[in-house]
């Protein structure tokens, strides 16, 4: 039985570099999933994220694990196969030449190809159309990607994401700047992917935003996986210490929804 | 469809300003009734040379740029042809004068030359984008630095020709050298053209590319032969000419944006003219004298290059 996507020992060490930034770790994905990472700084998430998409090779020296999509190796696929099932959406877009908002989105029809003489098929314009509408761009389309904030740069990648073809989508920090009205959009917005069958995969900072809106987590401290499970099982006081002994945490529900968050305790 | 229509009238533009450039070239000279073999033999080469170093040279700037996700590259700086430039002076100075109706053969075999080492540095997998452009700019700085200890040690009137040569020169092509320019800068402009998807996409980084479909070896490996090959017929045919692979990219990227589509054909057609003005002024404007064609390049890019970076805020 093999789950929709799936990473097997994942262990990534730098080139020449002695010290793995991941160890041995594993997760399942199902469809329709929203599933969270969360660690500090340095635990390895986006380095996660960039080895299970092909942007780290594994090949190197002091590099191992496997990344099945529907049972099949997904790294032995070409980048375009790639790109057609998994979308990757990082957490800066600053290209350094003027490019309009829907150009960017256009780009994520890359890996789908087409005619030579035409840039866009209507196949591109419908989906530029849906995505960008979908992430609340739509109305600033015609803009220079230069002129946005960096929310809206941040729908401007989520939006080429859509378009790509992909129905996983691995998003790294990219609702970190974006304001309250739009993090709460895009949130809903991602769980009805969800239910149409999409999974994603959520890089937050912001536990209380990853908390709300994803299913399942894994804590990661120092390349290695520490928990997993449901939200509700991993967002507690106990395991939230082994990620950040430092602080003093509290959780507790959020009165209006039951999911668990996450305050400043006291300090002294 | 509003878009299709001011994408043809921007090519209706540039081609028929380059038409107007090209026939004023052509009527402006040391003789003003100038007879039919003054027109074929002179002028012809020239002004059709012109245009396609000016083509090439701008259509590779972009490409660079494009492949570097660099705003600031240009052709000289992977350092092929700093390539060109020892073989030109070694030629030179070697007294192995083989040219091909006006290109300067050993330059061609310089930047080969050059731009093979790059090539196979360029096939190692591990080796990222910014290792590669900064070997490229190291092999130009040891290539300028071979053939300025060649020149110290020459004698002057030997290498006088080669001197020339270096800040720009497109005296020597003759007409069928000039029409072997311009098909072949016409058939690499084509081919480079044919990969605008990945270049578009390489616009935003090359992390940014790869997660979008983009086989970056393969594609890095491709443009890196088509645009060396491309600077070496160039540079061969003209010398180093500076500024124009820099500059018009920028411009036309002003006009029409930054997508390859329609930037590659149109920074051809804008970089012929670019250059076909440029030598028309060199050889006309401190007559009877002539400046080397790089010069001017120089004269005019460098300032209109400050005033769309400070001005405009082309670049950031």
């Amino acid at each position: 039985m093999s789950a929709f996507f799936g990473a097997f020992g994942i262990t990534f060490t730098p080139h020449k570099r002695e010290n793995p930034i991941l160890e041995e770790v594993s997760f399942e994905l199902e469809k329709g999933e929203i599933l969270a990472l969360i660690g500090p700084n340095g635990s390895g998430k986006t380095t996660l994220l960039k080895a299970i998409s092909g942007l780290h090779s594994l090949r190197g020296r002091g590099c191992s694990g496997v990344v099945q999509f529907k049972g099949s190796d997904f790294l032995s696929l070409s980048a375009r196969e790639r790109a057609q099932r998994v979308a990757y959406v990082g957490s800066e877009l600053n290209p350094e030449f003027p490019l309009r908002a829907e150009d960017v989105v256009l780009l994520g029809r890359t890996s789908q190809g087409g005619s030579l003489l035409h840039r866009m098929s209507e196949e591109d314009r419908q989906q530029v159309q849906w995505a960008m509408e979908r992430t609340f761009c739509w109305s600033f389309r015609h803009r220079e990607l230069a002129s946005l904030s960096g929310g809206e740069k941040q729908l401007v990648a989520l939006a080429r994401a859509l378009v790509q073809g992909a129905k996983i989508l691995l998003i790294d920090e990219a609702l970190s700047k974006m304001d309250l009205n739009h993090q709460a959009q895009v949130g809903k917005m991602l769980r009805s992917l969800a239910r149409e069958g999409w999974s994603i995969v959520l890089v937050a900072h912001d536990l209380n935003l990853a908390s709300e809106w994803a299913s399942s987590g894994i804590l990661l401290k120092n390349g290695r996986k520490v928990a997993s499970g449901l939200m509700s099982e991993i967002i507690t006081q106990e395991k939230l210490r082994l990620l950040y002994p430092e602080t003093n945490l509290v959780v507790a529900p959020n009165p209006a929804t039951g999911t668990p968050k996450i305050f400043f305790g006291a300090t002294e | 469809m509003n878009d299709t229509r001011s994408t043809l009238r921007s090519y209706i533009l540039a081609i028929a300003v380059w038409i107007a450039t090209f026939v004023v070239a052509m009527k402006i000279g040391a003789v003003t009734d100038a007879s039919v073999d003054v027109l074929v033999e002179l002028r012809l080469p020239r002004t059709l040379a012109a245009s396609a170093i000016g083509a090439g040279l701008a259509v590779s700037g972009a490409a660079l740029q494009a492949l570097f996700a660099n705003p600031l590259c240009e052709p000289y700086t992977l350092g092929i042809s700093s390539g060109s430039a020892l073989g030109a002076v070694l030629g030179a100075s070697l007294g192995l004068n083989w040219m091909f109706s006006g290109l300067v053969g050993t330059a061609f075999l310089g930047a080969l030359l050059f731009a093979g080492i790059l090539y196979l540095i360029s096939l190692r997998e591990e080796v990222g984008s910014l290792t590669l452009l900064l070997t490229g700019v190291m092999m130009g700085f040891l290539g300028t630095s071979l053939v300025s200890i060649w020149l110290a040690l020459s004698d002057a009137n030997g290498i006088q020709a080669a001197i020339l040569w270096l800040f720009g020169d497109l005296t020597r092509v003759r007409l069928d050298g000039a029409v072997f320019t311009f098909f072949g800068v016409a058939a690499l402009c084509v081919f480079i053209w044919m990969r605008w998807r990945d270049l578009d996409a390489l616009l935003m980084g090359e992390e940014d590319a790869i997660s979008m479909g983009v086989e970056i070896s393969s594609v890095r490996r491709r443009l890196i032969l088509l645009i060396s090959l491309m600077i070496g017929l160039c540079v061969s045919a003209g010398g180093m000419i500076g500024f124009i692979g820099l500059v018009i990219p920028h411009f036309v990227r002003k006009t029409v944006g930054s997508l390859h589509q329609r930037l590659i054909p149109l920074c051809a057609v804008w970089g012929a003219v670019a250059l076909v003005v440029s030598d028309t002024l060199a050889r006309s404007a401190v007559r009877p004298y002539e400046l080397p064609v790089g010069v001017v390049t120089a004269l005019v890019g460098a300032p209109a290059f400050l005033w769309i970076m400070i001005k405009r805020r082309g670049i950031r």
